[in-house]
């Protein structure tokens, strides 16, 4: 189901100072799509959220769930939060401690006066898709992390929600089991085919489960794409730098050619992913550090570029390197068996797909 | 294991346990032996004569209504004042702090009294004005009533239960409120099958706790109570070692163990509840922390109600006392009474031998049993905290186990234990009595001052060069300052006020600040009550605000 939110404002008054959580934010959540708020934490993306499952009350604007309305200032309509049919899971899961795994999870169907039977019988089933069968008399108290989650989720999903939300649901977990809880979330939403708003601080969370992203700052939403045009193409350089590791170059258009954009700057002449940028704009270059591969061959052509090796960090799969061209040094990932040393001197191509330019 | 430490540890569980386990011992064998010694032959005359006495059906039944009652009522109102100050947009929350706090600082027994001298039916002075505005033939108020104990006593419990509960309600995961919004259920759903359920454990606890301390209360029951002729336990048990001719100490001890009984179990499913809530913990959100509940047009009126609760809390009973100690004799306050006014109750008291000697007695037993009970406390907690052994383990439960010891009943045991010895209706079994019956007081801020010197601060001091004493006395000894002085402050107060224990153990020549208030209820002078009374809550408060200023000095920068 389609989530529409139009002009939604929404300030808080701390400490004498007001602050801005969302700044007239206009969004279209596809329906049956996984669709991701990414920023910072204070961006406002759990207030949005909030919002949209009715926990917290916005100052302005409307927001639509499917064909109904469920807030408006204008038209003074306000659906309470049990009113709005929806799932969600919370950051610290928020799993009844006085109840066991059956109770938490049926309690959505039991509040809404579903027959016992039948409570039981969709307990049953959603706590197999969980792969949670077994644990239906287990206190709520003796769940592991994992586990708790899982029941988190299988309450988000028994009463078959229009739509279900995540805060941040893996940011309690360690590690390992957070990489795999995502895996496990990113099937169980895909067989399911339902609208979902997971809300995340973590880039790679956002990458790998989201059909959709919108990146949000200080209130507002900055930019929404796939995560491939998000990682790859971001229109916005604040985008390109919180999304992944970025070596951000100040550069200046020379020309557009064979369906190239062609800048200078401190690497050279180099031709760019094209850009409808005017000729003579000063614009960011933005190059991912796995995009340049260094050699020590004598390689030459259009887009390559020499430098040398400033410093080189082994972190376990790769060498993360710092090549100096010039003033600028760029962050580069090198593999961990090549066979180089501080000082040596470098070259690499680009390649124009991976040179994007950003209006300043 | 370090034999001094063992040696130590085995020391204390000696000190503590005859000083707790003792009584308790000397108790149940009075109640089983023949003749006024506790080592008479074995019968259980005792018993029969106790439990069969016609009056204890009304005793039992008024001691199940005062008990239950009052707990509900402290209990009630301390989830609603925990609920308010956590959850609410309510203004100036340290009011919150006053009523948890400064009400600890009025001897319960003077908070009775000034309750008695607002509502008792003959010239209680609300009863007074309500019935001149009203043009009433009779008062419309009577304190010494079942209702009138149940409602001092569930004031008095009030700041113990609000301070279980509290914490608990800060505590509390409010995602797990709205995740139940979220799955459909209205507000209301949400506060009965999530909100109250999730809390039970801290609710019952204080309920408990109530029951305990409200089984023990002596300062109601003598105060309310006896004046109406409402007997409970407590004041069964103190009318029969008080008064009639043959004192028969036998049947109090067989009656006193059922309450001791029950109040050692109840304890035990205390302990066993305040666990259950801690387990109930769950993860804590980071970061957000979403709006308090807007109480809008309530607002005001709450404020209102729980500025009166401050009020009726904290100023009242201290305003009532001063003022009765300058009127002649009770009387609503007006225009007259203030012209009438003088020191007259003052001078009476001031020159009055006896109560000269029982504010002697008190400073004395103050002073020196704070002293010496921080003294044993220190060890006590010393070996509880950081000797993990189990007989640290049985040391620290033998040293807690006073805590569920209703005073007029370990008193009775006490008394079989000193009538054996020299020590009997001096002021030295009123000190031993009171170190015993309140450790747990002295062991508490010393354990958890303990708690806060890590081994490593120890050890690094050793490493750094420095001799045991030396780390003693650099290290140690200016960490554990801020808890010996609290831990003295508390025994000290608790002791100038100590009422329940001493009006078994004091005699002719040992009395005490509370018996001799307790005497000036009984003989309707209130004037010399107040009086006295306010020099009590004077050395209370005095010892309280030096406490604060020494600990201020003292505590280390951070």
């Amino acid at each position: 189901m389609e989530i529409q939110i139009s002009g939604v404002s929404k300030r808080y008054v701390s400490e004498g100072k007001t602050i801005v959580a969302l700044d007239d934010v206009n969004l279209t959540i596809p329906a049956n799509r996984i669709f991701t708020l990414l920023g910072p934490s204070g961006c406002g993306k759990t207030t949005l959220l909030r919002c949209i499952v009715g926990l917290e009350t916005p100052d302005s604007g409307e927001i639509r769930i499917g064909d109904d309305i469920v807030w408006s200032r204008d038209r003074n309509i306000a659906v309470p939060p049990e009113k709005r049919g929806l799932g969600m899971v919370f950051q610290t899961y928020a799993i009844w401690p006085h109840m066991n795994v059956f109770d938490n999870v049926a309690y959505p169907l039991q509040v809404r006066g579903v027959a016992p039977d039948v409570v039981r019988q969709r307990v049953e089933k959603t706590l197999h898709f969980v792969r949670l069968e077994g644990f239906e008399r287990r206190p709520a108290t003796r769940l592991s992390g994992g586990q708790q989650q899982r029941v988190a989720l299988a309450r988000a999903l028994v009463g078959e929600p229009k739509v279900i939300l995540f805060d941040e649901p893996l940011s309690n977990l360690d590690a390992k089991l957070r990489e795999e809880t995502r895996k496990e979330l990113r099937t169980f939403l895909g067989e399911l085919k339902i609208t979902a708003v997971y809300v995340t601080h973590d880039r790679v969370e956002a990458l790998a489960l989201s059909d959709s992203i919108a990146v949000m700052r200080a209130g507002q939403i900055i930019e929404v794409g796939t995560p491939r045009k998000i990682y790859f193409d971001a229109d916005h350089r604040f985008v390109a730098d919180f999304i992944g590791r970025a070596n951000l170059v100040q550069a200046k258009v020379r020309a557009h050619a064979n369906g190239q954009t062609i800048v200078d700057c401190g690497l050279g002449t180099i031709a760019c992913q094209q850009r409808d940028l005017a000729v003579g704009a000063e614009v960011t270059l933005c190059i991912r550090p796995e995009f340049i591969h260094v050699t020590t061959d004598d390689i030459g052509g259009a887009n390559v570029v020499a430098g040398s090796v400033d410093s080189l960090v082994f972190v376990g799969e790769t060498y993360e390197g710092e090549i100096r061209v010039g003033q600028d040094v760029l962050l580069a990932k090198i593999d961990p068996d090549a066979r180089l040393a501080e000082g040596d001197a470098v070259r690499f191509r680009l390649d124009p797909a991976h040179c994007l330019l950003l209006a300043i | 294991m370090d034999p001094a430490r063992t040696k130590l540890t085995f020391g204390l569980i000696l000190i503590v346990g005859v000083l707790t386990v003792g009584p308790v011992v000397m108790l149940t064998l009075g109640s089983f032996s023949e003749g006024l010694t506790a080592f008479g032959r074995f019968t259980t005359d005792k018993y029969v004569s106790a439990y069969t006495d016609p009056a204890i059906l009304e005793v039992l039944f008024n001691t199940v209504v005062f008990v239950l009652g009052s707990s509900l009522v402290s209990t009630v109102l301390a989830l609603f004042l925990a609920y308010l100050n956590n959850r609410t947009d309510i203004p100036f929350k340290f009011l919150f702090r006053i009523l948890s706090i400064v009400p600890m600082m009025i001897p319960h027994l003077l908070f009775a009294a000034s309750w008695a001298l607002l509502l008792n039916p003959s010239n209680g002075m609300i009863n007074v004005l309500i019935k001149s505005a009203f043009s009433l033939e009779s008062a419309p108020f009577n304190i010494y009533s079942l209702w009138g104990m149940i409602l001092v006593e569930g004031l008095l419990d009030l700041p113990i239960a609000y301070l279980i509960i509290a914490p608990a309600m800060a505590s509390f995961d409010v995602a797990l409120e709205e995740s139940s919004r979220v799955f459909g259920a209205s507000p209301w759903r949400t506060l009965f099958r999530i909100t109250l359920p999730v809390l039970r454990p801290a609710i019952l606890a204080a309920f408990i706790l109530g029951v305990v301390r409200s089984l023990a209360s002596f300062a109601t029951p003598s105060v309310i109570g006896m004046p109406g002729r409402v007997n409970v336990l407590a004041t069964h048990l103190y009318q029969m070692i008080a008064t009639g001719f043959a004192t028969d100490y036998g049947k109090a001890a067989a009656l006193g163990m059922s309450v001791l009984v029950a109040s050692v179990t109840l304890i035990f499913i205390y302990r066993a509840m305040t666990a259950e809530s801690e387990k109930f913990v769950t993860i804590s959100g980071r970061g957000y922390r979403p709006a308090v509940i807007e109480l809008k047009g309530a607002r005001i009126p709450l404020f209102i109600a729980v500025a009166l609760l401050s009020f009726v809390m904290a100023i009242l009973p201290v305003a009532v006392l001063i003022y009765t100690s300058f009127v002649p004799y009770v009387m609503a306050p007006s225009a007259r009474a203030f012209e009438l006014m003088s020191l007259r109750h003052w001078t009476a008291v001031l020159t009055d031998p006896l109560s000269l000697l029982s504010l002697k007695n008190s400073l004395f037993l103050g002073v020196a049993g704070a002293t010496a009970g921080v003294a044993l406390s220190i060890f006590v907690a010393y070996v509880v905290v950081k000797v993990k052994t189990r007989a640290a383990g049985i040391l620290e439960s033998l040293s807690y186990l006073s805590f569920s010891f209703p005073g007029i009943v370990i008193g009775v045991g006490f008394m079989w234990f000193f009538v054996q010895t020299p020590l009997y209706a001096t002021i030295w079994a009123l000190l031993i009595g009171y170190i015993a019956t309140y450790l747990p007081y002295g062991i508490r801020p010393l354990a958890s001052a303990f708690i806060q010197i890590h081994a490593h601060l120890e050890e690094s001091s050793q490493v750094c060069g420095a001799r045991p004493l030396t780390t003693m006395r650099r290290i140690i000894a200016p960490l554990l300052v801020p808890g010996i002085v609290s831990a003295w402050v508390l025994m000290a107060t608790m002791f100038v006020r100590e009422l329940t224990l001493s009006v078994v153990l004091s005699r002719p020549g040992t009395e005490v600040l509370a018996v001799q208030i307790l005497r000036f209820a009984d003989d309707g002078l209130w004037g010399r009550l107040a009086a006295l009374g306010i020099i009590m809550i004077a050395i209370s408060t005095t010892l309280v605000i030096l406490a604060n200023m020494v600990g201020a000095r003292l505590r280390p920068e951070p």
